[in-house]
């Protein structure tokens, strides 16, 4: 087999295939983006230096010295302490504690205190322990502290909220009911987010991330993107980072715009735009998975997805890398092999500010 | 002379526009458009070329199929999908009269839910959603699903399939679970099982012995009706 190389499935599966097979799949995972989003498909060249990533030797790969970028976090200190299937090692420690250890272990270059349910909207209710533990961490950290959250639609509906599930009221042919539940819900969102982030902002906190934008669909995404507006209206210096869910907002609403533009079925480099036009300084762009295909498909539509965000952003661009998305396989521990060719691919064919 | 001309095209194309294909299409064409009207409109016009099961399987449905496309690529959105269904649906009615009669027989019957311990629920609502829409008589258990509410759903409405979604890998053995359950209640072989859900591949369908794994709702509706019709 010496002339097969070990590459991964979406789900993680080591699996051995010819530079042939790889060079294919290249082909097909970048033609597959460039179809879906009307965009560039990349390069010969670019295809030929991924293929070269994909087969180095080398278990671990990194980037050419002087393409170093930053990192920024997420899932705030949930990492550490949490124990639900999310990556989290399970250590108990206190949030200050786990924020440090980014700081000061692992060398992230922002990072975020995040609550254990991670939606704004259970934030209310704590919002005075939150400031508390902001404010300590504040006073223990050096490189910038974000509050970090999921906007998280969902909670509006019932059984979690006071808004009737568009998704059942849709099933029974109810469409403008929906519509309106989906409209409650995300001016609710807007609201209680940008009311966290003002409590916030009183203890010093340096901005906000907004994680998963669109996980509900396209009325997260309105109620995020105003949500922005709003803050950079009334904090002019505050840091906005804008991650999103998926590569393709879902139209659960079909209708709802931002300063005049729809929102639903937009790709990463339109989503940029409207989140840079909201106010945010960061944008985190997404493009899923697909476990029933190699990582050689799967990183190269990625990078052509993601390319075509960088190239569409005058804000820098931070790629969101994970289980499952970014070209990583779908695996609680994704296999440091995929994580680390598919950070270089960002860094050096993408051309991402940050990870 | 002139004259003659022009109304030669008007007939030439009033002929090509009742071909077989040009009245699927316009069908397929009125439900890509969500609106009932322009549905009905298409009905009543292909009703005296087409036989009815013809009109709803090569026009209507194949419009839908179209519609589930579309919406997988972001081109379409959920209420359109609802819109569209609704359309075909009042087509439908307006053809029950002409159905024959062996092709009355009742629906299948699918019941789709996510696995105990994993609330993503989006992407089951929109897979229960198109199956309904293609015909399926579908009982959506919602998300968080123990078990034996699976069972309790399936025996009570006497199911035909069962559609399992799982969301993180943690949860995925929890598909498992359920064909255990089925086996258990000697209800295998009755009810054919589909599994989905991000992390799901056809590989693990097969390691599980479910019947089929679909990648998404389009999917989903192909593979039922292979299973079921
Ligand atoms: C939205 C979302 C949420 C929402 C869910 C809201 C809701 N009501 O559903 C909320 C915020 C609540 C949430 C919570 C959590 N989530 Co979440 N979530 C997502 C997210 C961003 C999108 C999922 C989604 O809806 N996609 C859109 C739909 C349309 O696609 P889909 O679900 O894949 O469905 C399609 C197909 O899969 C298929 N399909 C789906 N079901 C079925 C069923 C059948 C029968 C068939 C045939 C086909 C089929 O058809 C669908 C249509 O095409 C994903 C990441 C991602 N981008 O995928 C993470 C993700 C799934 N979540 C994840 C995690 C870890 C969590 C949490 C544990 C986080 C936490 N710490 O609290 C909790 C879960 C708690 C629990 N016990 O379940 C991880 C799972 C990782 C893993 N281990 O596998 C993911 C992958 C994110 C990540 N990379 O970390 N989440």
């Amino acid at each position: 087999m010496a002339n097969e190389y070990f590459v991964r499935m979406g789900d993680g599966e080591r699996i051995s295939m010819t530079k042939e097979q790889i060079i294919a799949d290249l082909q097909e995972g970048s033609a597959d983006a460039a179809d879906l989003g009307d965009i560039p498909e990349l390069s010969g060249d670019e295809l030929d230096k991924l293929a070269d990533i994909i087969m180095d030797s080398n278990r671990i790969v990194s980037v050419e010295p002087g393409m170093e970028i930053p990192v920024t976090h997420d899932i705030g200190s949930i990492r550490i302490d949490g124990d639900q299937g999310n990556s989290g090692v399970g250590i108990p420690a206190s949030r200050l504690v786990g924020c440090m250890m980014h700081e000061r272990g692992f060398g992230a270059d922002t990072m975020e205190l995040g609550h254990i349910d991670y939606s704004f909207k259970p934030v209310k209710p704590v919002i005075a322990q939150e400031c508390q533990t902001m404010e300590s961490c504040q006073q223990n950290m050096t490189v910038p502290l974000l509050y970090g959250a999921m906007p998280n639609l969902g909670l509006y509906y019932t059984p979690d909220g006071p808004f009737e599930n568009p998704g059942d009221l849709m099933k029974a042919f109810k469409i403008n009911e929906a519509r309106e539940s989906i409209e409650h819900a995300g001016d609710h969102a807007t609201r209680d987010i940008t009311w966290i982030m003002q409590h916030l902002q009183k203890v010093g906190c340096d901005g906000v991330n907004f994680d998963t934008i669109g996980a509900a669909g396209d009325g997260d995404v309105y109620a995020s993107l105003y949500a922005m507006k709003a803050l950079r209206e009334e904090f002019p210096n505050i840091y906005i980072e804008a991650g999103m869910a998926g590569e393709c907002t879902l139209g659960m609403h079909g209708e709802l715009e931002f300063e005049g533009n729809v929102l639903a079925g937009l790709w990463p480099h339109e989503q940029v735009p409207l989140a840079e036009e909201a106010g945010a300084n960061m944008f985190g762009p997404v493009c899923n998975t697909n476990t029933s295909k190699s990582s050689a498909w799967n990183l190269a539509r990625s990078v052509t997805f993601t390319k075509a965000a960088v190239e569409a952003s005058n804000i820098p661009c931070h790629v969101d890398m994970g289980m499952g998305v970014g070209g990583i396989p779908m695996f609680e521990t994704p296999p440091i092999d995929a994580v680390t060719r598919a950070s270089k691919a960002m860094v050096e064919i993408a051309g991402v500010d940050g990870i | 002379m002139c004259f003659f001309y022009s109304s030669t095209i008007e007939l030439f194309k009033e002929v090509v526009t009742t071909t077989k294909e040009e009245l699927y299409k316009e069908l397929s064409d009125a439900i890509v458009s969500c609106k009932k009207d322009q549905v009905l409109a298409a009905v009543e016009k292909a009703r005296g070329e087409l036989e009815a099961p013809d009109i709803i399987e090569n026009g209507l449905a194949a419009g839908m199929n179209e519609v589930g496309t579309l919406f997988e690529r972001g081109k379409l959105f959920l209420p359109h999908v609802m819109m569209a269904a609704e359309a075909m649906q009042a087509g439908v009615d307006e053809l029950k009269d002409d159905m024959p009669e062996s092709s009355n027989k009742a629906a299948s019957v699918i019941v789709n839910g996510t696995v105990e311990g994993d609330v993503h629920d989006i992407g089951k609502a929109i897979v229960s959603t198109m199956l309904q829409t293609s015909g399926f008589e579908v009982y959506d258990i919602g998300r968080d699903a123990p078990v034996a509410d699976f069972i309790a759903k399936i025996k009570e409405t006497n199911a035909n399939m069962v559609g399992i979604s799982a969301l993180m890998t943690t949860t995925l053995p929890g598909q498992k679970e359920v064909i255990e359950a089925l086996e258990e209640e000697g209800l295998r072989d009755k009810v054919k099982v589909m599994v989905g859900g991000a992390p799901a591949t056809n590989a693990w369908a097969n390691k599980i012995g479910a019947d089929c794994y679909a990648e998404n709702a389009t999917e989903a509706v192909n593979k039922a009706k292979e299973l079921l019709l």
